[in-house]
């Protein structure tokens, strides 16, 4: 069996010169989290992870995102599966963009609404409404949602394509309160430094 | 209060709990990806905070300070079993651990709730957290890639035919058993051990993977009673070679 290691397995070194293709990069695809900062928030966008599938990227979120910080619920999607707006600035709302999308005949599931308030900042969630289409749900949102502040861009993502946290998994959000030694800041060496140079001046 | 028993336990947790910390540690900036990496030496980092909240009590029951306990003894003197001390391998052998000790550090938390020695059982409860979401980790990638492709089965399948005989030797029994049960510390390694069985054995039915029959397996056994690989002198070493050349250095 070849090795996985990268100590073992070094990149094969062939000095002929024949052109070949390329070889394709495995590279795994994106999710997009969204934590909960405090017990029943809004989720916020916090930013990606790559993984395999949706269970995975759960299981790296986790600790990419919530170790520092104080987290009360979590959840994430695949990029891919993020239906979102064009961006706009200043005043101009990109609900004013949208235009009304009749309701078919088609089943209605539930989708979920993220919004943008402020360039800069994190898309956050607003409600979920329920919707035939991602369009159909972009309109029911601006009729629900949208109030005298511009949204310079909306997320629309089916609620069955987010993974949520659990509420019996709870208690893995439970134990940072006193892990202040995790965080540089923890580690004041400073005053030490100092104390150890003037030591060696005086020498 | 049996203070022997009681120590010889907290021993053995601390001790498994600092070396596997420290070996899975070694995995940091070479794991498989940059959030794999995060995330496996995020839970080495745990672990070796849980060596320290039990080192504490043991300070607090008469023992050295928890940098002297855990730095500056020798192989002989450690308690952890063998299993934890065995090098990293290649990341199959590596998960396959952390998928087989953490289960039963889990059922041990989880057992230690409820133990009558309060310093226990409140370190318990509040590690809990944590536990379970090693837990979820080790599981996630246990089922993924023992459902995912012949080598990753093959892999993982060889790795835990491997580990499984030094996985019993957590069990190994203390002197102690029938006192600590008595006085309602903790259960026992056999009670331990029958609740791991169940709990691995329902992971592993959802995979390809087959658990090796455990009866006709022999378990490493020794380490509770101070008998270790060879390996574990040199992680010591390692280990303590900072504080080493400078044993009255204050950090």
């Amino acid at each position: 069996m070849e090795s996985l290691d990268p100590r073992i397995a070094r990149l094969e070194i062939s000095d002929d010169a024949i052109l070949q293709p390329k070889e394709a990069l495995d590279q795994l695809v994106t999710y997009e989290v969204f934590v909960q900062k405090k017990d029943k928030a809004a989720f916020e966008h916090v930013g990606i992870v790559h993984a395999s599938d949706v269970e995975m990227a759960f299981i790296f979120a986790k600790e990419t995102f919530s170790r520092r910080f104080t987290c009360f619920g979590m959840c994430v999607v695949e990029t891919g599966k993020i239906r979102i707006t064009g961006y706009t600035d200043n005043d101009n709302n990109i609900y004013d963009q949208v235009a009304k999308v009749e309701h078919g005949d088609g089943p209605e599931e539930i989708y979920e609404i993220f919004h943008l308030k402020k360039r800069g900042k994190q898309h956050v969630h607003i409600g979920s409404v329920e919707a035939e289409s991602y369009d159909n749900a972009l309109y029911k949102a601006k009729v629900l949602y949208d109030d005298e502040k511009p949204k310079f861009n909306v997320w629309v993502i089916k609620n069955s394509d987010i993974l949520f946290s659990d509420e019996d998994d709870k208690a893995i959000w439970d134990t940072l309160s006193d892990k202040k030694y995790r965080d540089a800041t923890a580690y004041r060496a400073m005053d030490k430094i100092k104390k150890f140079k003037e030591e060696q001046l005086n020498q | 209060m049996n203070n022997i028993a009681l120590k010889d336990l907290l021993y053995k947790i601390a001790d498994d709990q600092l070396i596997i910390g420290h070996r899975n540690s070694e995995w940091t900036g070479i794991g498989p990806i940059l959030e794999e990496d995060i995330a496996f030496s995020s839970m080495a980092q745990d672990k070796i905070g849980h060596s320290y909240a039990f080192f504490n009590v043991l300070h607090e029951l008469g023992e050295s300070d928890p940098d002297t306990t855990a730095f500056l003894r020798n192989a002989e003197q450690f308690h952890n079993c063998q299993f934890v001390e065995l090098p990293i391998g290649e990341y199959d052998f590596s998960l396959v651990r952390h998928f087989l000790f953490d289960h039963s550090e889990m059922i041990r938390f989880e057992m230690l709730t409820n133990s009558s020695f309060e310093p226990i059982s409140l370190i318990a409860r509040k590690l809990k957290g944590e536990v379970k979401y090693h837990i979820m980790h080790a599981n996630v990638w246990i089922k993924k890639l023992g459902t995912a492709t012949n080598e990753s089965i093959e892999r993982l399948q060889k790795s835990l035919d491997e580990a499984i005989p030094f996985a019993l030797g957590i069990f190994e029994e203390s002197k102690y058993e029938e006192e600590l049960a008595n006085e309602k510390i903790f259960p026992g390694e056999i009670a331990l051990k029958e609740r791991w069985i169940e709990q691995i054995s329902d992971v592993l039915k959802q995979t390809e993977l087959q658990l090796p029959d455990l009866s006709l397996t022999e378990a490493r056994t020794g380490g509770r009673y101070g008998r270790h690989t060879e390996y574990l002198q040199p992680l010591l070493d390692e280990m303590s070679e900072v504080i080493k050349s400078d044993p009255t250095a204050e950090w």
